[in-house]
């Protein structure tokens, strides 16, 4: 027995110096952090950096040589003292750094910043590498969206057998001739798997390059990637760096005759059809909108026409448009005679601009299977990517390109945002992004240029156009650049998307949990304080009920939690929320055990036993039913953790430590002192 | 020795079809205002959609706030102040993958409220088809800890103690939905996972009793099972109370002091603790009492053939 409590002494000792060493990190981190304010000020105020610049210097050691260049013509004295408070502050930011890695991590509920979960868009894919698209193949595809939005479904085996009761063969849209059904499927299946590996790739280097201290970037399943972004001020600009797909593709514009000759036969295809349908949609409404900007110079009346009903014959099955968003602007002259071409508006340059209102409508015609047919099999249109001001009213551009890119993203050696001098087209002032590419891609632009001057090439980014120039002369430095409105921020973002690649499959947001970071400051201080006001509270319920014996059940109940944070500590486990409340109930739950074992030692008393006896048996009849009921709540923690995500993970784990922490603390270090106590002292009354 | 109760002979057996009545009642209330309101009141977590916790610098007219956003043609946004004036909570059930409704939101009010500095101080926005899932995940979660939870307490105990345990879980369970529907509180991830808690925690007291009937079994031989259930419910019960005082004091403290983000799952900790002291004595126990005087009836008749 002696022997025994010997060991377990030690073994509590140890715990005890264990917890607080792996505790201390997360103490002394908090009071550096405030320190460091003091400095950062200081630094701030004399070098007139921004706070943001300071910490990018500091995390890639470059302050020093940063404040250098910025100093460079102060007196050396004032450089001098610079360079002091510097010196001091990166000390200290290699310490915090150190330090915050062996303290409790803070889940994003209490640090703030974003949870991103990422899916492959498979539709999107199958768009996309499918070839031969025609409308049947669309039609089955829009079908199949449902399967993909529902839970647990398996979308190819769905592919799979909708072209099969169709008597469509894949091979008529996928892979080679002679691949059979199955072939193709397991090659497309592949083809997703393999994509979110290397998307997972370039995630990273885009996240890295944004410059997010910490990300957690993982892969969830077979096609899910989830990113942690802590402590992220601009969530939206990270939503677009990640989920952009980053496909650049250089594409040849076709000639405007032919994109007239195409608007030519749409109308005439869809006068037939109106015609067919008796002119109803002429006397849709006469609400009319002024628009001073007319086709051909001409200024004309327009009025609202609710396209749905113009196009309900035509349009494709199971479009659900907003009903609000269809009413557009066509130009009443011509509308009649120009169902299309009404929609349109020439705005001189010979580039077709489409009023923001009629988007949607010209896309609808587009999409109709009629219309598709009169496009030339080698050529798309593509939209521009922003509006562009005129008037009062909003334009985007329309292109007719051809369909196979010259050259692509791929070939991309590097990007970098610049500011442009005012030569050329842009204006002094304006961000650009300048393109170098490899030797192939040298090659094929030299060739591309040489061959098509006076033509002009759209660059595409992500099917949308960004700049269609005109091609001067050849170019054969292999060098080009994206202009065009961008802020700053734009084109740095633009730069770093270009320099780690296109996605290799498009991805989709489908759960984002976003935590300011008052917000996260506020949950910090209101759990922190719930647990302290419930700790003493418990605690002098205890002291107050049970006396000497209570105190000592405070004890064990102030160890169980030191441990219980060590334990996370250790473990890097992640502090949350909910792990916070965990914590809280692990309170009320580990006086259970001291409860349990008190209440048996006083019944034992109760039937005439000395101390010592009684506190024996307490211990060994309560054994049994801490062990049970702890077990049981055990298992349904284990439950918890198999099925939740970030935050209830956070309150598992938080419980299921602290459920052993507390099994400990109450059998063995309660005995351990009551042992010393009645053998020294030979207690013949208990305090309890 | 400080005590709140002596030594109890009180018969909580004697009250056991009034009390099953009571819990019949709330049980049967709230499924009644569950399928008035149209089952449980599912967050976005289960169901998909978008919250948004918006902080303004003052507190705007939420006429003005509703307007921007149909402006924006978000016409169907459930609007609320969350807390304090100047917090307003959104609600868009969009049930479309991979929409950026909070980013157009947002943008939406900041057009709106230039002067007003909108901050979106929490987004949650869950796609239809990870609400789906979730909500699959949380059923099954329940189920298999149910399950488990029978598994091991029938090995520990005897079977007929694992299914009153699991009936009073499933008992907690009902009452805890039942009280949020009642007070129309959301059911979101952190309910859940305070619905598995008080499984736990409610298992914790019965497995305490069931342990004391037991125990005192071996001592009492030929005591009726009426009697020894009475007998440990009496001699548990200083325990009892004491441990559910201190939890249930957290809980409160948690509702209360917790902040908003929480106080769904204090609420849910603060009805279940209850409940589950509770569904120990009248749930549990009277299943083993009625199914061990049928177990004695059926002996007694086998008895009397033999004779």
């Amino acid at each position: 027995m002696r022997r025994n409590n010997l060991v377990r002494t030690v073994i509590i000792v140890l715990a005890v110096i264990w917890s607080l060493w792996q505790l201390y990190p997360t103490f002394i981190v908090g009071r550096q952090k405030n320190e460091a304010e003091s400095y950062f000020a200081k630094v701030e105020q004399q070098t007139a950096l921004q706070r943001d610049e300071i910490n990018e210097a500091l995390n890639s050691g470059q302050l020093e040589q940063r404040i250098r260049e910025r100093l460079r013509h102060k007196s050396s004295d004032s450089l001098q003292q610079v360079m002091k408070e510097t010196s001091s502050l990166i000390a200290l930011h290699d310490k915090i750094s150190k330090n915050d890695a062996k303290a409790i991590k803070r889940g994003l509920d209490l640090q703030g910043g974003t949870y991103l979960v990422y899916e492959v868009n498979l539709p999107k894919l199958m768009r996309d590498v499918a070839k031969n698209k025609d409308a049947r193949f669309e039609e089955i595809l829009k079908e199949l969206d449902q399967v993909a939005a529902a839970p647990n479904t398996d979308y190819f085996a769905a592919l799979q057998k909708r072209f099969a009761d169709a008597g469509i063969r894949l091979n008529r849209y996928f892979g080679s001739r002679a691949q059979t059904d199955a072939q193709i499927i397991d090659e497309l299946k592949k083809e997703a798997d393999d994509s979110i590996a290397r998307n997972l790739e370039i995630l990273r280097n885009r996240i890295d390059q944004f410059g997010v201290s910490e990300p957690s970037i993982t892969q969830q399943g077979n096609r899910r990637v989830v990113v942690e972004l802590a402590g992220i001020t601009d969530v939206n600009r990270a939503k677009n760096i990640i989920g952009k797909t980053a496909l650049l593709e250089f594409n040849l514009v076709k000639e405007p005759q032919i994109f007239q000759d195409i608007i030519t036969k749409i109308d005439n295809l869809l006068k037939r059809d109106l015609a067919a349908k008796s002119g109803a949609a002429t006397a849709a409404a006469d609400t009319s909108t002024a628009d001073t900007t007319g086709a051909g110079g001409k200024v004309s009346q327009d009025k609202a026409v609710n396209v749905s009903e113009l196009f309900a014959g035509s349009s494709i099955a199971g479009d659900s448009a907003n009903a609000s968003q269809d009413s557009v602007q066509v130009d009443k002259e011509i509308f009649s005679g120009n169902p299309f071409l009404s929609l349109l508006r020439d705005v001189g340059s010979g580039e077709v601009a489409v009023p923001a209102k009629n988007v949607r409508a010209v896309e609808r015609i587009l999409n109709n299977p009629g219309v598709q047919k009169v496009i030339p099999p080698d050529a798309e249109f593509a939209w521009s990517n922003k509006p562009e001001q005129v008037a009062d009213e909003q334009y985007y551009y329309l292109y007719l390109v051809k369909k196979e890119p010259e050259l692509s993203g791929a070939l991309l050696t590097n990007a970098q945002q610049q500011i442009a001098s005012g030569a050329g087209m842009t204006r002094q002032g304006e961000w650009t992004v300048s393109m170098q590419m490899n030797d192939e891609g040298t090659k094929i632009f030299s060739r591309v240029t040489g061959a098509n001057v006076n033509k002009r090439l759209a660059i595409i980014l992500d099917n949308k156009v960004v700049m269609a120039p005109n091609i001067k002369e050849k170019i054969p430095s292999g060098s080009a650049s994206i202009e065009g409105s961008m802020d700053a921020d734009e084109a740095k973002d633009l730069a770093i998307v270009l320099r780690a690649g296109a996605l290799q499959a498009p991805m989709q947001v489908i759960e984002e949990r976003t935590v300011g970071p008052s917000l996260g400051q506020d949950s910090i201080s209101k759990g922190t304080w719930s647990a302290l006001i419930s700790l003493l509270l418990v605690m002098v319920f205890m002291a107050i009920y049970y006396k000497l014996s209570g105190v000592l059940a405070d004890v064990a109940l102030v160890l169980n939690i030191v441990i219980l944070l060590a334990c996370m500590a250790f473990l890097k486990a992640t502090l949350t929320l909910p792990g916070i409340a965990g914590i809280i109930l692990t309170i009320g739950m580990a006086v259970d055990a001291n409860v349990l074992i008190l209440e048996r030692i006083r019944e034992e008393l109760r039937t005439g036993k000395t101390v010592r006896t009684s506190i024996e048996a307490g211990y060994d009849r309560a054994f049994w039913t801490i062990f049970d009921s702890n077990i049981t709540t055990l298992l349904t923690a284990l439950v918890l953790y198999q099925f939740g995500t970030g935050p209830i993970k956070g309150f598992a784990v938080t419980l299921m430590f602290g459920l052993a922490v507390s099994m400990f603390t109450a059998i063995v270090v309660t005995r351990v002192i009551y042992d010393y106590v009645t053998r020294r002292y030979n207690l013949k009354t208990l305090s309890i | 020795m400080m005590q709140f109760l002596g030594e109890t002979h009180i018969d909580f057996i004697k009250l056991r079809w009034k009390a099953i009545a009571v819990s019949a009642v709330i049980i049967l209330a709230g499924i009644v205002s569950m399928i008035i309101k149209g089952g449980p009141k599912y967050g976005v977590d289960f169901l998909g959609g978008t919250v948004i916790q918006v902080h303004f610098a003052q507190a705007p007219d939420i006429g003005d706030v509703r307007s921007a956003l149909a402006n924006a043609s978000y016409g169907d946004v459930e609007i609320k102040t969350f807390g304090a004036p100047n917090e307003i909570l959104l609600r868009v059930h969009e049930q479309r993958e991979g929409l950026a409704v909070s980013e157009s939101i947002m943008k939406a009010l900041r057009e709106a409220f230039p002067q007003n500095q909108p901050e979106a101080r929490l987004v949650e926005s869950v796609g239809p088809k990870v609400g789906r899932e979730l909500r699959t995940a949380a059923i099954w979660a329940t189920l298999i800890s149910l399950v488990l939870i029978l598994i091991y307490v029938s090995f520990r105990f005897e079977f007929i103690f694992a299914v009153g345990a699991v009936v009073a879980l499933f008992h907690d369970v009902m009452v805890t939905l039942s009280f949020l529907s009642f007070f129309d509180l959301e059911v979101n991830l952190t309910v859940v996972a305070a619905l598995l808690t008080i499984v736990g925690y409610s298992l914790n007291d019965t497995i305490v009793v069931m342990d004391r009937i037991r125990e005192n079994r071996r001592i009492h031989r030929d005591a009726g099972i009426e009697k020894l259930i009475n007998l440990s419910v009496n001699q548990t019960l200083g325990r009892t109370i004491i441990t559910s005082l201190t939890v249930l004091m957290v809980v409160l403290i948690l509702l209360f002091f917790g902040g908003d983000v929480i106080y769904n799952f204090a609420f849910a900790m603060t009805v279940g603790v209850i409940s589950g002291v509770y569904s120990t004595v009248y749930i549990a126990a009277p299943i083993v009492v009625e199914w061990h005087k049928k177990a004695e009836m059926q002996k007694i008749r086998r008895g009397v053939k033999v004779a």
